[in-house]
């Protein structure tokens, strides 16, 4: 138990670390470097996308895809069909009120 | 030139004046981390990632806190995260190892030597940090700042952004786990 008691108190009285000297310079170095990392990301992003080809390419991509989104719309003719069944069958409600009506009203017995 | 100045000189990209927090600060930030990474090497590191997150972000301080405040949540949550990549590393390369692929071997870290623990209490110190390594985060991170860093309690809440009631919950359960921790480890030795 005393053991452990010393080896809490061991801290007491503990000097702060310093780190290594320069560590500004290091620090300037390191943001230099992201700066630079981060102009280069976007450098070679900006660069391939100038390129005509990927350009081009990439216009007919766009306009691929809205061809594809019109061509795969629903027509007149499909929309017509699903008015003829909707007018065959009658709606939930329809029925509900159907059925409801068949309840004798005359003789229902008054209290 | 006064704190508020050199934020204020800062915040308009003067480099005289993050050289001056650089110097001021760097300390402090240093050994924050050194306590809760226990790596010279990782402190460092960690180090001039917070300084560098303040040169980007110093417009979002408002000064709400004081900064060394800010300072240290930011040293905290960077040392934290550096922990939390570090034990999933290993637990990755556990699971590769049991799977049979190959990857780096993790060994345990050897004993950390601060380098402000005197000679005489270097081994104490070193068998303390290795109980205060398998602390939970925030009881360590209460722990670290109170005894290293010598924050008092309303410091260490201010920093943690919780009360001071639960700043002397956090230390009482350091302690008695440390208490246990230690005594266990003198158990087994003997």
């Amino acid at each position: 138990m005393k053991r452990v008691e010393e080896t809490l108190n061991s801290l007491d009285g503990i000097k702060r670390a310093t780190p290594q000297p320069w560590l500004f310079s290091r620090i300037k170095a390191r943001l230099s470097r992201e700066e630079a990392e981060e102009r280069t990301v976007w450098g070679t992003m900006g660069s391939f996308l100038s390129r005509p080809v990927v350009a081009i390419a990439g216009l007919c991509l766009i306009l691929l895809f809205n061809g594809a989104l019109l061509l795969n719309q629903p027509g007149e003719g499909s929309s017509a069909a699903i008015a003829v069944q909707n007018e065959q069958q009658p709606s939930d409600s329809e029925s509900y009120i159907a059925s409801s009506s068949s309840f004798d009203f005359e003789n229902l017995v008054q209290p | 030139m006064d704190e508020w100045t050199l934020i204020e000189h800062l915040k308009k990209g003067d480099e005289a004046a993050f050289k001056t927090i650089v110097d001021t600060w760097q300390d402090m930030v240093y050994n924050a981390a050194i306590g809760i990474v226990q790596n010279a090497e990782d402190a460092e590191d960690i180090t001039q990632e917070v300084f560098v997150q303040v040169y980007h972000s110093v417009s979002t301080f408002k000064g709400d806190s004081k900064f060394s405040t800010w300072l240290y949540r930011i040293a905290v949550t960077k040392s934290l995260d550096h922990v939390r990549r570090k034990k999933r590393k290993k637990r990755f390369a556990f699971v590769r190892s049991l799977v049979g692929e190959e990857s780096e071997v993790v060994v345990d870290p050897p004993d950390f030597h601060h380098p402000g623990v005197s000679m005489e209490m270097k081994e104490n110190a070193a068998t303390l940090f290795k109980a205060i390594s398998h602390l939970p985060e925030n009881q360590r991170v209460a722990f670290t700042l109170h005894k290293l860093e010598g924050l008092s309690y309303q410091e260490v809440s201010d920093v943690m952004q919780t009360t001071v009631s639960s700043v002397e919950s956090l230390m009482h359960r350091a302690k008695t786990n440390l208490q246990k921790k230690l005594a266990d480890y003198y158990k087994d030795k003997t």
